[in-house]
Formats: structure tokens, sequence, C-alpha cells
């Protein structure tokens, strides 16, 4: 099965201005040349980056030897900005699949300007997510007891335990990001195979498999993807899922609802797309990818963004509707704390940044207005970490024994992790935007043959 | 290489063996291998329990001391002893902390220079200390704290062959107005006991009895057992407290008259007037007293002491319908510079009431003993400047911190050419001398001690002394024997231990000494009143210096009189009233903090006539609004937990010392008058968050801290299926209050803002939602279990507990037990302000019922909702309650944290990774996390030898909890098994248990239908699960509280 002729970026390519002969090298040109030269701007971003995931590195290397007290937990807060920030970053690794994926299955004619930026994005997310859970844990060097290896102990894993559903939702994901990403990066590689010279040519010409491009290696390469796809959907919603259990699982009030599973997933998928908003803006400006990634797809990314705020929106009415409802005194409490008790604040940077301000989407001047849509995709970024804050710190801090309760603040070396884990996010993005491409070459160039024979069957 | 020829080689061979014997001549022995030739009681692995004496207080507890492999490991309470009856107190506990403390002195030392002390060899330093003695003829002085019987009479001879100056006998809470009292209005110069065994009514007249008084652990016992609900329906004794604050033991009273502070003993005449209108006493009294209480006519009474005259009239008829009342007299909070006159007060109160010779208890005079003076004290500092004082020994005290900075101690000192300290751990008086030579500690001593007549106790040692210390004894003897034959011949030969021997020649020693000590009844002298009695004047107190307010010092609950701040444990365990640790406080009322703008944690300057001292405020409503109450004991400069030195050598002083703002100011009798001064508040501007452990007192209706009134209690069962149900206390309960609460706003200068808080709290509205929380409680779903049902089918235990929150005090006995017992990292200052405490057991401390307060929640602390005279405080101990569905269990990924095959949760500490979750999904909050290797960094040398061999020492990153001892269980187990029969109801004995002094915990095995602990725990009014509304079935059941309501005339 092939998939129906698609629009999108190929209908918005000025026509005239693009010779039917030359089309194709100019897709590559523009493409292939994000890849090449290196501007002083992106050494001196790049320089900071390592500076700052250099000095993560220093504070967690400290953190391990002399334990997690140089962090600013305080009991009963026994989770913090770490756990926030892996929930974070999980929640960022869904909007890849989610567009690869599932827009894929839907036949959504907008994504594939989009989608490499977002499966790169997606494999990011897990690898830095990944790391808090071993910034987190208390021992480090002991945290293999998680996987069920066979051992002479005979002691076996809790399978009870979320945690534990934890490392296989996690490792899964991962697994089936990066396999979807090398997938979809072949073709190109081999263009870029054909393109290079020297140790690039080496890399290209070992990744890209022998890729010749002919009609049985795409056609299995068509099928692989779309098999893929079908396997990787339940993962959009499993992953997530699997995440939002390891609140919904306890009896910490704040976190033990029903909601919870829908809740996350469609939060991850909010801030999923925000990250690919926040990350893909400054990318088309910088590489004037203005041809490929247009108003259409930033429109139809704003109604999206949109439509899981609602969602979103909805899940925390929900939670304060059923806390009230529930008559259980503790969870009431929970909630009015949460509203109006010492994180006040968090809960209204939440709510406003994840309920009204996603609210200006509903007009298509919003949307379409880059700078504007920047900001409000950061704005959603900021609010997603703050929502995970909020679940995470008042549900602790206020729990049922009022004679601890408590207040926590993260402190530097948090902080200092915390953006650690941005840092090493954007330099992995920035690496991978020099040695492969950022959009999917070949999926634009099918557009284009698409496009052709429309325009071919209509001259007839 | 050349030859080595004869002469070279004998000259080598001379040279080495030199060498090597100069080398085998240190006085240093180490062994290498412990137990090559094993003694032959020894056993290791099993504990040996020796008596001995406990040194905290004067109270004199009985210890046993449980030694393995030679160590003292643990001191437990000695069941044979008729003081502590086999419980023993937080202070009690910590006491072990002395043997092993960082800051020892490991040798005599000379001090070369401020700072610098060098080693001296025991031969030089008591050669050195007879040459200045003989120096000196009739000006040397020894200045010292009670030594103990036979130490103290050691001194005296001593003080008598050398011919010194003389011998001072000094102790900060000196109980000298009580002494005096007694001489006044009985005629006999003697400490009175009081006894509070069966009484049924106790009006406490703001002595700290249950917690730093005459003997805090006897007297928990003593009324836990008054007040035993199981056995007195009726509730047995009442406990009304008299004081200007909520202290601990006016939260475990049952009425609290916040009368004007010093006004103690015009509220005793007044009671005593109205006892005696009401029919008591007989008519001497009558004749003999009639000047005196024709003053204290009721209503003048009442406007004095600002108690409402209802409630005095009421207390005093209630005190003549008492079958066995008792009065007891002010403690040193209460000590104004009328002492004397308020305490007598209270005594002849208590001789109209009818209660002496029977809880109170006069023995004869005890001329012989040599009792502490502040008069003394200040009378040696004058001796010192006038340079009468050549050679100044100062042993058992530390008088450069506990004398005020008036008083000019610390001045004088440097006037003293030789200033010699028998110190074993560095103090600030040790900090001054020029002589150091270090006594050994309690646990590595010979002693006796009588803490009362009748009643001697014995000291053994326990361990072999870790340094190279010398008893106080001993270097007495050995400094006379070196001054010469003469000298000598006036002192017993031997050492101190053939002295103690001599001492106890009349008795058999060895049986003494493995019950530690001999236990008779206390001799009571006839007594009535003197004629000195009818013309006591008990008038209002002399307060100097100018203020608002009073200064108000109290014995710190754990510090006492400053003696044990040293002693980590005690610095760690926050204080059972305020829950702050390792600060002092300023406490005010929340009118007060209103007033002034003060919010808690921010710093006042406190002026007095006398100084100047600055700390942080914590606003409480339990406390007068004319009063900043302050605890005594911190502010050291000096000593590894006692400063913020963090080791041996003076440092920044741990807060400020109270003292420092107390006039040098004497009673009528020379006693010490702590409560005499009036302070100004001033802000400073600066804010110093305090180390504070519980931030809310408001249990929000939860199932925390739960209490039932009597009347529902004794009210006929209405087929209540629900226990904890019975447990509500709604109507009757919010009448008693209403009750107690019109009493309190009665009071003439109640204030305004208390006003307010009361009648918010207790108003109409308010109580309907309070029975609206009741009402959604109905609807909670809910499992009835059985606690037994939670261990392996065949298993024959299902280990369970009890805690009995009418017996609990809240005194943290337990607390400090169970630290000491397993292994517990005490781990600082630093970490308690970050709130990451590691006791497994802590005491939660709930105001009343408390509601939901949805919009003060973001003040953090919560505003403490205490007011004037409510007294409905619960002391809820809270440890791992075992759960039978334990939230914890599931959520581990590795299994670190399981269900074993007797119920217990337990946990592996080997296997745990460190991802918290169990501590998250724990509604009870009792997991700790070892946040740093506290291990390593937390034990300084040599406190590592007093951990425990039989539990781990936790490493960094693994969570740990409450085992419910489990290393007791297995050493019941082991000697069961060799007898072939299961553990007996009794056996295993918990640490928090066994320490409590009022026996409010209770632990056995669910399975055991004749056990305690199913009997106690069955009780269908009383016993409730801690948050029973989450179905985590829990082995650990609680018994509300009573609430006996004010004492009805």
């Amino acid at each position: 099965m092939t998939p129906p002729p698609a629009m999108s970026v190929a209908e918005t390519l000025p026509a005239a201005a693009e010779p039917a002969d030359t089309g194709d090298s100019r897709v590559n040109r523009d493409i292939l040349g994000v890849m090449e030269g290196v501007s002083l701007g992106y050494f001196g971003l790049l320089g900071i980056l390592v500076l700052v995931v250099a000095w993560a590195a220093v504070v967690w290397t400290l953190q391990v030897y002399h334990g997690l007290g140089m962090s600013g937990y305080s009991v009963p807060i026994f989770w913090g900005v770490y756990i926030v920030t892996f929930v974070f970053w999980i929640g960022i690794a869904h909007a890849g699949t989610l567009i690869s994926a599932i827009l894929y299955l839907f036949r959504a004619k907008w994504r594939n300007a989009i989608n490499r930026g977002a499966e790169a994005m997606t494999v990011f997310a897990v690898v830095t997510a990944a790391q808090y859970i071993f910034i987190h844990a208390g021992r480090l060097w002991k945290l293999y007891f998680m996987l069920p290896y066979p051992n002479q102990r005979g002691i076996w894993v809790n399978f009870k335990s979320p945690l534990v559903w934890d490392v296989f939702a996690i490792s899964t994901y991962a697994t089936i990001s990066v396999v979807f990403l090398y997938i979809g990066l072949i073709p190109d590689l081999a263009i870029a195979r054909d393109r290079a010279t020297g140790w690039r040519k080496l890399l290209y010409g070992a990744l890209a498999l022998g890729w010749q491009g002919t009609t049985r290696q795409w056609k299995s390469h068509t099928r692989s993807v779309l098999h893929l796809s079908g396997l990787a959907t339940p993962l959009v919603l499993s992953v997530h899922s699997v995440v939002s259990w390891d609140f919904a699982m306890s009896i910490v009030p704040g976190w033990h609802a029903t909601i919870f599973a829908p809740y996350f997933v469609a939060g991850a998928i909010f801030s999923g797309m925000a990250m690919v908003l926040t990350v893909m803006i400054p990318v088309r400006r910088i590489y004037h990818l203005e041809r490929y990634i247009t108003d259409y797809h930033f429109d139809n990314m704003g109604k999206f963004l949109l439509f899981t705020s609602m969602i979103v929106s909805y899940a925390y009415i929900t939670e304060y509707f059923i806390a009230w409802y529930s008559g259980v005194e503790a969870e009431q409490s929970a909630f009015w704390l949460r509203a109006f008790g010492p994180y006040w604040f968090s809960t209204w940077v939440m709510i406003t940044c994840n309920g009204i301000i996603p609210q200006l989407l509903w007009w298509k001047k919003v949307r379409t207005h880059i700078p504007t849509l920047f900001v409000i995709a950061t704005f959603v970024n900021i609010g997603m970490w703050f929502e995970r804050y909020v679940i995470i710190i008042t549900g602790l801090s206020r729990e049922y024994d009022p004679a601890v309760w408590g207040v926590y603040t993260p402190n530097w070396v948090e902080l200092s992790l915390l953006a650690g884990g941005f840092a090493f996010f954007a330099m992995l993005f920035i690496l991978f935007l020099k040695f492969f491409p950022v959009i999917a070459i070949s999926e634009i160039k099918e557009l284009a043959i698409h496009r052709k024979a429309h325009a071919a069957e209509e001259a007839r | 290489m050349t030859e080595i020829d004869r002469r070279d080689f004998l000259k080598l061979v001379g040279v080495g063996a030199g060498a090597a014997a100069a080398a085998g001549c240190s006085d240093h022995v180490e062994k290498l291998i412990p137990y090559v030739i094993q003694p032959e009681v020894i056993s290791p692995g099993l504990p040996i329990h020796y008596a001995s004496t406990c040194r905290e207080c004067p109270a004199g507890c009985g210890l046993h001391v449980k030694t393995l492999e030679g160590r003292p490991v643990k001191l437990e309470g000695n069941p044979e002893s008729p003081i502590n009856r086999g419980a023993l107190c937080a202070r009690g506990q910590a006491a072990i902390g002395r043997t092993y403390h960082p800051d020892r002195f490991e040798a005599p030392m000379l001090r070369k220079g401020p700072d610098q002390l060098e080693p001296i060899s025991w031969d030089a330093a008591i050669e050195l200390l007879s040459l200045e003695i003989a120096k000196a003829p009739g000006a040397v002085h020894v200045l010292g704290g009670d030594p103990g019987e036979t130490a103290g009479k050691l001194i005296d001879r001593f003080v008598r062959a050398v011919g010194a100056g003389g011998r001072t006998v000094y102790e900060p809470f000196a109980l000298e107005a009580l002494r005096e009292a007694t001489r006044n209005v009985f005629g006999v110069a003697s400490q009175p006991w009081f006894d509070l065994t069966d009484v049924d009514l106790v009006v406490d007249f703001g002595n700290e009895i249950l917690d730093t008084g005459l003997s805090p652990t006897e007297h928990q016992r003593q009324l836990a057992a008054a007040r035993d609900i199981t056995a007195r329906p009726d509730g047995g004794a009442r406990l009304v407290y008299v004081g200007p604050r909520l202290s601990q033991t006016a939260s475990n009273s049952d009425e609290w008259l916040p009368a004007k502070p010093g006004t103690e003993g015009i509220l005793a005449l007044a009671l005593a007037r109205v006892a005696i209108e009401s029919g008591a006493g007989t008519e001497a009294h009558r004749e003999l007293l009639s000047g005196v209480l024709a003053d204290a006519e009721v209503n003048t009474a009442a406007e004095r002491t600002e108690v409402s005259a209802d409630r005095i009239v009421r207390l005093g008829k209630a005190l003549v319908a008492a079958g066995n009342p008792v009065a007891i007299p002010p403690g040193v909070a209460a000590s104004t510079r009328r002492a004397i006159a308020s305490t007598a007060a209270v005594l002849i109160l208590n001789d109209v009431i009818g209660a002496v010779g029977r809880s109170v208890k006069i023995p004869p005079e005890d001329a012989f003993r040599k009792r502490a003076s502040y008069r003394d004290a200040l009378a040696l500092v004058k001796a010192i400047e006038d340079g009468k004082v050549g050679v100044l020994m100062v042993h058992d005290c530390n008088p450069v911190y506990s004398l005020p900075k008036a008083a000019g101690f610390e001045a004088a000192l440097a006037k003293v050419p030789l200033v010699v300290s028998f110190a074993s751990i560095c103090d600030e008086t040790s900090e001054l001398a020029h002589l150091i030579l270090p006594d050994h500690t309690p646990l590595e001593s010979w002693g006796d001690l009588a803490p009362r007549d009748g009643v001697r106790c014995l000291l053994q040692p326990t361990i072999r002394p870790l340094y190279d210390t010398r008893a106080l004894g001993d270097t007495l003897l050995d400094v006379a024997r070196s001054m010469g034959p003469e000298v000598a011949s006036k002192l017993p030969s031997g050492s101190f231990r053939t002295v103690i021997e001599e001492a106890w020649s009349g008795t058999e020693l060895h049986a003494a000494l493995s019950r530690g000590g001999e236990y008779g009844e206390l001799a009571t002298a006839p007594v009535e009143l003197a004629a000195a009695a009818g013309r006591l004047e008990v008038v209002e107190p002399v307060f100097s210096g100018e203020g608002d307010f009073v200064l108000l010092p109290f014995p710190h609950s754990f510090l006492y009189d400053g003696r044990s701040a040293n002693l980590p444990w005690l610095q760690e365990i926050p204080d059972p009233v305020v829950k702050v640790a390792w600060e002092p406080w300023a406490e005010i009322s929340l009118g007060t903090a209103e007033k002034l703008g003060l919010e808690f944690g921010e710093v006042v300057a406190i002026e007095t006539s006398a100084g100047r001292i600055e700390v942080a405020v914590n606003p409480r409503g339990g406390i007068r609004d004319d009063v900043v109450a302050i605890p005594i004991g911190q502010g050291h400069s000096i000593g590894t937990f006692a400063s913020r030195s963090g080791d041996g050598r003076p440092g920044e002083a741990r807060g400020a010392n109270v003292i420092d703002a107390l006039p040098a100011g004497v009673d009528e009798s020379g006693g010490r008058a702590w409560l005499a001064e009036r302070a100004r508040l001033e802000k400073t501007g600066r804010h110093q968050r305090l180390p504070l452990l519980q931030f809310s007192d408001n249990k929000r209706g939860r199932q925390l801290g739960e209490a039932i009134a009597l009347a529902d209690l004794t009210a006929p069962h209405e087929a209540h299926e629900a226990s904890a149900e019975g447990a509500r206390s709604e109507p009757q309960a919010n009448e008693v209050h209403e009750a107690s609460a019109e009493g309190a706003r009665s009071e003439p200068q109640a204030n305004e803002v208390h006003e307010a808080s009361a009648e918010g709290a207790r108003s109409e509205p308010q109580a309907n939602e309070v029975h609206e929380a009741g009402h959604h409680e109905a609807h909670e779903i809910r499992e009835e279990f059985q606690p037994s049902a939670d261990a392996d089918e065949g298993s024959p235990y299902r280990w369970g507990m009890t805690v009995d929150l009418d017996r609990c005090t809240g005194c943290a006995s337990c607390v400090a037990a169970c630290y000491v017992e397993n292994n517990i990292p005490v781990v600082g200052e630093q970490e308690i302000r970050r709130v990451r405490p590691m006791s497994w057991i802590r005491i939660e401390r709930y105001i009343g019922d408390g509601e939901p307060e949805l919009v003060t929640g973001r003040k953090h602390p919560a505003r403490n909702r205490e007011s004037l005279g409510d007294v409905d405080v619960r002391h809820s101990p809270m440890m791992c309650q075992q759960c039978g569905a334990a939230p914890c269990e599931p959520v581990c990924p590795v299994y670190a944290t399981y269900h074993n095959e007797e119920g217990l949760n337990g946990m592996v500490y080997n296997r745990c990774v460190g991802t918290r979750y169990c501590a998250v999904n724990c509604p009870y909050k009792v997991r700790r996390f070892n946040f740093y290797d506290y291990a390593l960094t937390r034990w300084p040398d040599p406190m590592r030898l007093g951990l425990t061999p039989d539990v781990t020492v936790r490493s960094q990153g693994v969570m740990e909890k409450c085992t419910f001892c489990v290393q007791r269980i297995q050493a019941a187990r082991q000697l069961a098994k060799d007898e072939g029969r299961p553990i007996g109801d009794g056996e295993v004995v918990m640490a928090c248990e066994q320490a409590c002094p009022s026996q409010a915990i209770q632990f056995g095995n669910l399975r055991d239908a004749n056990a305690g602990v199913v009997k106690k725990g069955g009780d269908p009014k009383r016993a409730y699960h801690a948050l029973h509304m989450l179905n985590t079935r829990p082995a650990l059941t609680y018994l509300a509280k009573v609430q006996r309501g004010p004492v009805e005339g």
C-alpha cells in the first residue's frame, strides 16, 4: 500500500519559481545545506551548551559522591525537580512519535515537514529523560537491580511496582523511537552519501545500508514505516500512561486519580508539540527553510496545540471537581492548598500558561504569526514543566499527616542539573542539524513527484 | 661492606635493645586481637547488663547498662529501682554519649595559652597540683555539683586534710527554696518528697513534674498509674497546672490556670482559704493561719493572679472533695525572688488539704549532707575577687556557663592563679582552667548516690576507661599522698573503689551492685505547722528592670540546666512542646507577635537590666501576653554538639544563653531567682528560620491523635461496631471545651486576640462544620479488619503494638531510646533545618480536633492553634505502623521492602536502590532516607564505639524506618528456640516500650489471644488506627486520649 498523493509542501511550493528539472537538486541543496558550513554563532552556542552540560556533569558527580542531600529535598518531599524534569522530558518525547506514527496513519498532510525534527527530538528527549532516573536514584550504582536479570540470589524485580513498568515502557519507547528515526533516515542518508566526501561519505555509506532507491527497496521501506507506525501508535498512549501511573497508583492526595493516564498523555502531546514549535521555528529562520515549513504547518500545529490545551484544561477542571465531589477532606485540602497554599505561584503559572494563553490560538492570525506562536509555545513549555512540579511537589508537601507537612524549594544543584538537561537536549539537537538532514528530503521529493503526476494527469 | 667487629656489634646490640626497651615502656597498650583469652562471662553476641545509676539529673534513676563485648551500647532502666522501675527518660538514654564523646580529654592537660593545651603525665600533674595547694594554705577552694554521696564526703575530708579554704556545692537548679520553705513551715530543714501514687487530684504550681521536675520519670509513672482509665472508670487523678505557659506538663493537664507569673503562692493561699472555708483543715489550721489567710480573699487573689474567682472557688472545693489531693510547689521556672514564700504557701495548702504525710513526705532533717547553695557560689566569687582563692578546683559543674554573667564568675576566674578542672568533656569552665585532670565518665566510674533518704544507688564501671583518665576521688587521694604522709594519713588508704566498698561495708555489696543499690522506704518525720507558718507573707513578686514583659527562663526539656547540651540526641530531638531543635527560641504570645509585627523566626533583642540577648521568636497561643519565655540550656560556646564550632574547640555559640540576661540576684534565702527580670523586646530586622520539625498542629479532623470525652467513654455503649467511631468525641467534647474556653475568657485580662481565636474555634457554625466532617467519615468505605490476619497462615506470630495516648506525655523517651538502640544517626543542625530528621519515632503534637483551614494554608509554619487555658493537646507517637496492606511494599521496584511471614514490614538495606517511592507512598511519613553517608560523617571518633553491633549501620542512599526492633525479636526467638517453646507475651520488649516512663507503649503477638496487646487493642471505644480511612491495616493500634475536663468543685 502506498500512501495516497499527499499535498502540503508540494502544493505550497511556488510552481513558477521551480523549474522541473532542478527541483530535486534544489531540495537537496536547501536541506543538505543545513549540514554544511559552521558559523561562529553555531560554535558559540555549542560551546555554551557544552559548558552547561559539563557543569551539570561535575555537579552530578559531586552529588553521587556526597549523596542526594546536596539537593533541596526536605521531608516529606522525597521526589523533587529530578522527577519533575524526567516526566517533562518523557512528555516532550511524545511529539515525535505522534507526528511520525499517528499522523502518518491518519494521513495528516502537514506532518512531513516537521516529522524528522520531531523524531530526532523524541530520541534526544528520551535520552535526556532517562538520565534523570539515574540522577534521582539514591544508589545509582545499584540501579541495575531494577532489571529482571537472572542472578544467583534468585531475587526478581517487583512487577507490581509502577517503576518496573517504567523501565519497560521507557526502554521500549527509546528503542522504537531510535528505529523509527533511523528507518526514516535511510533514503536521506543515501542522498547525503552520494553528495558527501571524505569521512562523511564513509559514515553515511555505512549508515545508508546500501540504499539504491530501487522499487523493491522503496516498497520494503514504505511497508516497514507503516508497520512501525502501527507498533508505535499504542506506545504513544501507553508510555505516558505508565509514567502517569507512577503517580496514579500511589495514595498521595492529588496523585491518586483515574484521570491521570489520559491527562498525562494529552499533556505530553501538548508539551511535545510546543517543543517542536520552540525548536523548529528558530531552525527554519536560521537555515531559511521557509519554503518547506510554512504557515500551513504552523496553522495546523497551532490547532493541535489548542486542542490538546483544551484537553489538559478540562483535566484540571475535572481534578478540582472530583476533589470537591469526593468529599474526602485530604483530597479537598490538597487541591485547595495547591491553588492557594505555598505553591499558589506554580499552580497559577501552570493554569495561565497551559489553559489561558493557548486560547489565543483560536485566531488564525495568531496561529500564523510566527513570533507570537513561538512565544506561546515557550509559555506552554514553561507551563508544562510547572504542571509536573505542581502535581508532584504540592501533592507530597500536603499529605495525610499534617504534622509532617513541609515545603520544598529546589536549590542550585537541582537547578544546575535542570539546566544541564536542557543544554544536553539542545546540544544533541544542534549536533544533529550538522550531521543529518533535519527535514525528510525523500518525503518532500515524493510530494513533488506526486504534484508532477497530478499536473500531468490534469494536462491530459 | 666492612666487617663488623665484636665491639661494634655489641654497641649495635646495645643501642637496639635500648631502643626496643624504650619503645616498650609506653603506657599505652593496644590490643590487636580482642579476647585472645576470652573472659569467662562474655560470649560474643550476648549482652551483659550491669546495674548502675544515671547521673543526668538529681532524680537518680537506676540503670541497666547493656554491654556487648565489653562496650556499653545502650542504657536501660533498672526495673528494680523504685525510682524509675525500668523506664528511662530521654536524658538518661542519651547519657551513653558521655563515654563516647568526641570532646573527651584523653589525658591530663596543662594550659600553655588560650586554646593551647598540652598533655601532661598524671604524676607531673598531681605533683604540680599538690605543690600549688601546699603554697596556698587556706586559699584552696573546691567548687562542684553533686558528685555523689561517698565522693562528696571524700571531698569534704580532702578539704579538711589539706587545710583548704572550703568546699562550695553549686547546682544551677538547687531547690533551695523548697528546703527553706519546709524549714519555715514545718520546722524541718529537708527536702520533701512528693509521692503521686494513688493521688486523685494534683495541683502543680509551675513545677514541670513530668519533664524537668523533681523526679520526672517516677512522677510520670505514678501519675499515669493514678490516671489509668481501665482501672479507674472515673478517669482517676486530675492534673491542674498553674503557670504562664503551656509547658509539657501543662499540655498533659486537665485544667490549666494561666496565672500571672510568680503569683503561685497567692493562688495557693486563696485555695487554702477556700478549702478551710469548705471544711478542710483542723482547728489548729484556722487558728494559726487566720492572719495569713486574711489577706487571701478570693476576689483579691483573683485580681492579683488573673485567675477567675469562680475557678479558685471551684478548685478549692475540689481539693476538699478529693480523697487524696496534692499540691506541687513551684519549680525552677516559677522561682521568683519570693520563691520561699510561694513554696511555703503551697506547703501550707498541702497541710490544709491533708496531703502532708500522705503524698507529701517530709524526711527528717539531714544536717550532715552538704546542700548546693547559690549564695555560697556568690560568696566564692566575692572571695576570688578579694584575692582569697589561690587554687580553685572545679568538678561536676560548669559555672562559667550556668552562673549569670552579672555574677562576675568568669571575670573573677582570671584572678585565680590556678584553676583546676576535673571535667571529662570540655566545657566553658575547663576552657578557662589551667590544669585539667579529667575524671572518668559515669559509665567508667565507681560511685554512689542517695537521691533521697532510704534509697542508695551504686555506680559501677561498665567499660575499661577509654582514655588516660582518673576518677575524681582517686585524683584527690593521689594529691593528698603526694603532699606528704601527714596529709595522706587523714584520708583513707587505697583507691576510691575501696572507699566506696568501705562506705557500703554494712551491706552485701555484691548483691547491692547487681540490684543497683539499696532500696528502702523513705523515712518521714512527723511534722506539723510551725508557728513561723502563721507569719508567712505572700506578696506579689518583685521584678527588676523595665519592660512590658516578664522574662521567663525555663529548663529545656532535654538540656536541663545546660549540662546535656553536648549530647547530640538531646539537641536533635525536637522540644516536646514547640518542636524546635538545636536552637533556643523565645516564646511570645500570638497577641504580642501581632502587636509587635513579629513572625516566626524573626530575631528579637531581649533587653533586661542585666544584659541583652538576641533570640528568634516562636509565637504561640499557649503563653500569656505579658511573658517572653526562653529555654535554659542553649548558648554554649564550646562543644562539638553544644556549640556551632563542630569540634571540641571554642567557637560560635549555639544561639543565646538566656542566663546572660539574668541578674545575679538571689531570693530571700539565697536561692537562685530565675523569674526575676522584666524585659523589653526590640525588633532586630534579622530573620533566622528556627530548625522546626512540625509545621502545623492542626490535625484537620483526621484520624490522628484522637481523643474521647470521659462522658462518652462512660456512657452506655450505643452498639457502635466501628471502634474508631467511638473515639470521635463530638458533642460532649465540644461542650467541655466551650466550658473551658469560657473559663479562659472570664479572666479579666484575657487578650483580645485570644478571645477572637477561642471564639472562632468554638463558636456554633464551626461546631457544625466539625459535625459535617464527622458525617463525611460515616461515608468512608472502610473495611473492618483483624490486625492479626496479616501474617502467613502458619505463622504463630503477628507482631503488633498499642500506644495509649492517654498515658503518653510526649516526653520523647521513646525517641531517644530508639536513636540509641537502632544506631540512628544524628544529622545535625543544618540537616534539621532542611527537615531531614532520621528518628524512627516522632511525637506529633496536635491541638484539638482541628478543622480544615482552607484559607490560612499559605503560611508556613501554620498559625499556632493553642489558646490560653486550652489543654486539648494530643501527643501522639508516630512510627512505622507495620501495615498489613502497606502502601510502601507494592511500589518498591526491587522488593527492598516487603511483608515478612510474621507480618512485619521488612526493610532490606542492601537491596534498596533509593528511588524513595516507598517514602512517597507512606501516608504516615515514617520512612527515613540517608541523604548523606551519615554513618561515616555523623559518628566522629570515638562515638562509633557505642554503636550496637546487632543493628546494621545504613549507608548513603538507602531508606530506613522502624523495624519493630527486629533484633530484639530475634534475641527472644533464639532463647525460645533453645528452650523449645514459642515466644511468650512480654518476652519481646521494644526499646521505646522499655523506655516509656508512663508505659504508654505495649508490644506483643496479635495471634496470642491472651497477649496484653490484644486485650488493650480491643478497647471498643478508645482503640483506633491512624488514618484508618486508607485501609492500610496497621499493626499498631492507638488508644484515644481521654478528655477528663476541668475539675469539678
